[in-house]
């Protein structure tokens, strides 16, 4: 089933996308017509897909990866209890309804 | 209805200048030919995740099925473009039909280069650009299986990681001394050939391919050395060649590449050309390039895109790259020139490191071995044209970010 999630986009303003399930986060915005980059295709290479996600989305998600964290640390705008790669969110039916703020752009 | 904007060719550049103008608010008719069969995918998983993977898959599409028709854009697959014609400004397909264009884009990428040697048409010679390259390769991943590859560059060195991890034992053969040498410096290369070897590859430097042997099939090849390498299979990654005999018989301007501008226009301002396919001046240095990545794939068609709607020119990300072999990641950033001065940041005995090259001071492209947060960081410090102190930038424990010595200038 796909998730119903509130988008803010970096003028602020909000949107309802559909999150389908065969899809990542990053692969859903980038859909949506949201100007991500997402320029290495998701491979968490570059960084171009940064968002925000609530603390406590970001806490139930589990580890980030070191290459993450890595490339999410150099990112502007980072924040340590927000910041996700997008495309290193997989889909799942606990995130329906979740709130995602894009980070400003590198 | 007005006439179409056409683009040919569904790759990177072809389906991300699509999609720029769609997000960019071009409401009027889009269509998209590709030669190709089936959604347009990925080309970079094709030598990293598809042959590495345990089991048989697909590179992943670039768009979702339903997204083109959902963004009105009309896709025609598996037919090619056979001409242009200017004067009456339309595009003719294979099947003798022929489509208007309002504006035009081709997005006609590049195709591998081939041996020309004898034996080079025996069944087991195999090329890897398409899905169906990538299939193929993919079938012939057996343990046992004998791989030549030709060429170390990053596609020969993804597979030769990739046939070794399979059970296969594979032989790079390089008329350089070294791997990877047009893309990146000595360190690097040494680096990644230890890591190679370690994992039961083996190199033949200086060495060229003379003739392939086989009676129905590939069973060995014959080097420059005269030595004779039995082989089931043989991998040729010698380069690419852009596709631009279209635009050749349009009489646009063509050099080794489509000529075009810092939009992405051809020699006709009615025309663009993207991604693999063009050649142009690179504004940071001034040089005339190709260059073959999926970054600038998708700068050109943002620019081609924002040209045609009138928009004002976005600032282009540095240009990029990354390779993974064996699980190590090599990301480059900037354009390298053999004269630069190398320093190195970090051991590579640590398994994490960077080189960078400095060109009269500033920070021109730099390689990180998995070190994410240094290509990050660099990334921004060649966009920025900083100057860096490079005894301070040698130590990894010192952030990258932190060895400008030019703070104050004014970034261009
Ligand atoms: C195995 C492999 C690994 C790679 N790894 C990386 C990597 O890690 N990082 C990176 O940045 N880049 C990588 N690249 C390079 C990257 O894929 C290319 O730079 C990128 O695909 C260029 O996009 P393009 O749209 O210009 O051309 P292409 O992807 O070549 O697409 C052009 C399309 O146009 C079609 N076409 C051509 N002529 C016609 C015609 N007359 N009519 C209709 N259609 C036509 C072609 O069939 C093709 O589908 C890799 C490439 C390969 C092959
Ligand atoms: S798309 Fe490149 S890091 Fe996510």
């Amino acid at each position: 089933m796909s998730n119903n999630i509130t988008v803010i986009d970096r003028a602020g303003s909000p949107s309802q996308v559909e999150w389908e399930p065969e899809q990542t986060l990053m692969e859903a915005l980038r859909d949506n017509d949201f100007p991500l980059l997402a320029s290495c295709g998701g491979t968490a290479s570059c960084a171009t897909c940064h968002v925000y996600l609530e603390p406590q989305v970001v806490s139930g998600l589990g580890e980030r990866s070191e290459d993450e964290i890595e490339l999410l640390e150099e990112a502007e705008g980072f924040d340590a209890e927000t910041s996700r790669l997008s495309c290193q969110v997989a889909h799942a039916q606990s995130l329906d309804g979740i709130t995602v703020t894009l980070a400003p752009e590198e | 209805m007005s006439t179409p904007i056409v683009v040919v060719g569904a790759g990177h550049a072809g389906v991300h200048t699509a999609s720029r103008l769609v997000e960019l608010g071009y409401r009027g008719e889009l269509i998209l030919i590709d030669e190709e069969d089936g959604l347009p995918y990925e080309r970079p998983p094709l030598s990293k995740d598809v042959l590495a993977g345990a089991e048989s898959h697909e590179p992943p599409a670039l768009r979702k099925q339903d997204y083109y028709e959902d963004k009105g854009i009309r896709r025609i697959a598996g037919s090619a473009v056979t001409a242009v014609d200017r004067s009456a400004r339309e595009i003719c397909l294979a099947d003798g039909s022929t489509i208007p264009y309002h504006r035009l884009i081709l997005a006609t990428g590049s195709r591998a280069r081939t041996l020309d040697v004898p034996g080079a048409a025996l069944p087991g010679v195999q090329v890897l650009k398409t899905r169906a390259d990538g299939r193929n390769l993919k079938a012939m991943l057996r343990p046992g299986v004998r791989f030549v590859i030709v060429g170390a560059g990053y596609i020969g060195m993804e597979v030769a990681a990739a046939a070794v991890k399979s059970g296969c034992s594979a032989t790079v053969l390089e008329y350089q001394d070294r791997s990877m040498s047009r893309v990146t410096s000595e360190d690097v290369s040494r680096y990644f050939e230890d890591l190679h070897v370690a994992e039961g590859v083996q190199f033949a430097f200086g060495s060229s391919l003379e003739r392939i042997e086989g009676s129905d099939r590939v069973e060995g090849v014959v080097t420059s050395d005269g030595e004779t390498i039995p082989a089931d299979v043989v991998v040729v990654g010698i380069g690419v060649l852009p596709n631009q005999e279209l635009a050749e018989a349009a009489g646009l301007d063509c050099s080794d590449g489509i000529v075009v501008d810092e939009h992405a226009r051809t020699s006709d301002p009615e025309i663009y050309a993207v991604g693999d396919v063009t050649r142009f001046t690179c504004p940071r240095e001034g040089v005339s390039m190709r260059l073959e990545c999926v970054q600038n794939a998708m700068a050109q068609a943002d620019s081609a895109a924002r040209h045609i709607l009138g928009l004002d020119a976005a600032v282009a990300e540095v240009p990029w790259f990354w390779t993974v072999q064996h699980g190590v990641r090599l990301q480059t950033a900037g354009v390298r020139s053999s004269e630069d001065h190398v320093v190195r940041r970090g051991d590579p005995a640590d398994g994490k490191f960077a080189v960078l090259y400095l060109r009269d001071g500033r920070l021109a492209a730099l390689d990180t071995i998995n070190a994410l947060g240094d290509f990050a960081a660099g990334k921004k410090l060649i966009a920025a044209g900083a100057r860096l102190d490079p005894v301070l930038a040698a130590d990894r424990a010192v952030k990258l970010a932190t060895t400008r010595t030019d703070d104050l200038a004014i970034s261009r």
